[in-house]
């Protein structure tokens, strides 16, 4: 299981906050994230990826484990 | 009362102390934007006894501001916001200096700017503006205050504190559509938190004391109380000299035409004109003139084929930020003739009123 935790206009498209996954075999974060896209559409949504907390700069080569929580954070633009 | 007590309360804090007091007085601070984080910030600066503070907009004082921007009065509407700002925090504190700068920030004046202070808070409201002042803090070596807002959730952060990491190193795609406050909404309570978490990064970094949020960025959500940091680190491109701003900046600056809805009223009914809406399709007031075409700015690029590339376009969204975003991309495209509307739906409904009101 991970839970993905979801922010700002992201969570406007997920229509959740966070939610939790389950995957068989070893995943990278690469697919979790094209998973996600096909599923929800984030289209032109720009965003940080972190995972347990920490900003991930190179997502490609990035693999999750077991109780990991990756959270989506795009930019904010209001003040 | 004497003035001698002003800052007692703070002073015997052994954190502060004569010493802390005196490097706040020494303290040259620029709040960048004078609206609902900027009024948050400026009068907790001021009050402290920051020494010199510096406004920077140009921006006037509108009713529907005033939910948030809670250091204006109703009866200063249609006013100029920074000398507002100045009178307001004069008056709490007349120890101090502020310096008022009723101009847009932009490419020309941002460096020059940041030179004459010691610490830079973003109190803006939309990313251009972001990634500006970004590069004019690093080109200038300024450690930059971050606050922003996405409805009940704020973001903060300090960005190149002792060349530490930037705006750039967060979030390195420059071309992203974040909403402001006018287009998503927002309480005016969430403004005024972040704004003062940016204010504490400022007073914490002036004394030396505590951890500033340097490489790491702080994400509130007010409706759950719930706040999470999260690290990030210096990516390897991110420096710029003077040059590079300036070549950055110099040759894409004030290309996105702005035009006023009141001076193409006679256009609405040309059909060889496309009045385009970027905003998502539940926004509203809804705008039907004889052309009008919507396509969320999200799917812009995307749908790209729709438009004539020849065509006169007006793209207009809910406020006049969104827009501007759609011309520079259209831009990219080669598209020639695209303007923004001023102001978005929200000015055009009330020229569209009183359009038929004179008739």
């Amino acid at each position: 299981m991970i839970e993905v935790k979801y922010f700002g206009a992201v969570a406007e498209k997920t229509k959740c906050e966070f939610e939790k996954l389950s995957f068989s075999e070893e995943l990278s974060l690469q697919q979790l994230l094209q998973d996600l896209n096909n599923k929800y559409e984030f289209e032109s949504l720009t965003f940080s990826v972190a995972v347990n907390q920490k900003i991930v700069s190179k997502t490609s080569d990035y693999t999750l484990h077991t109780s990991d929580i990756v959270a989506l954070l795009p930019p904010f633009a209001g003040g | 009362m004497s003035e001698t007590s002003r800052y007692n309360r703070q002073i015997i804090l052994p954190e502060i102390g004569e010493g802390g007091q005196y490097k706040l007085l020494k303290s040259k601070v620029l709040v960048i934007g004078a609206g609902g984080l900027g009024a948050a910030i400026l009068p907790y600066l001021a009050g402290a006894g920051v020494g010199e503070i510096g406004i920077v907009d140009d921006d006037f004082i509108e009713i529907s501001n005033l939910h948030r921007q809670v250091i204006y009065k109703s009866s200063a509407v249609g006013k100029g916001k920074a000398a507002e700002a100045k009178a307001m925090i004069l008056e709490l504190n007349p120890l101090i200096n502020v310096n008022v700068f009723s101009e847009k920030l932009s490419a020309k004046n941002a460096i020059s700017l940041f030179e004459n202070y010691d610490i830079i808070v973003d109190a803006t409201d939309n990313i251009a503006i972001k990634y500006l002042i970004n590069d004019a803090c690093l080109v200038t070596h300024k450690p930059m205050v971050y606050g922003s807002i996405f409805r009940f959730q704020g973001q903060v952060s300090v960005f190149n504190y002792q060349n530490g990491p930037t705006y750039r190193c967060l979030y390195p795609d420059e071309n992203n559509s974040a909403l402001n406050c006018e287009d998503a909404g927002v309480v005016g309570v969430s403004v005024g938190i972040i704004g003062m978490l940016q204010a504490n990064e400022v007073i914490k970094m002036i004394l030396g004391v505590g951890e500033v949020l340097s490489g790491k960025i702080l994400v509130y959500n007010v409706l759950k109380n719930e706040q999470q940091k999260y690290d990030f680190e210096k990516s390897s491109e991110v420096e710029m000299t003077k040059e590079d701003f300036e070549q950055k900046y110099n040759s894409s600056e004030n290309q996105v035409e702005e035009i006023k809805f009141e001076l193409i009223l006679d256009e609405i009914e040309n059909d060889q004109v496309l009045f385009l809406d970027v905003r998502n399709e539940d926004e509203l007031p809804k705008i039907n003139l004889k052309n009008t075409l919507q396509i969320p700015l999200v799917n812009l690029e995307n749908e790209i084929g729709k438009l004539n590339l020849n065509q006169t376009i007006y793209v207009f969204c809910q406020s006049g930020s969104r827009s501007k975003i759609a011309v520079e991309l259209l831009q990219k495209h080669q598209f020639k003739n695209i303007k923004s509307i001023a102001g978005g739906a929200l000015a055009m409904k009330q020229s569209l009123h009183e359009k038929i009101n004179s008739n």
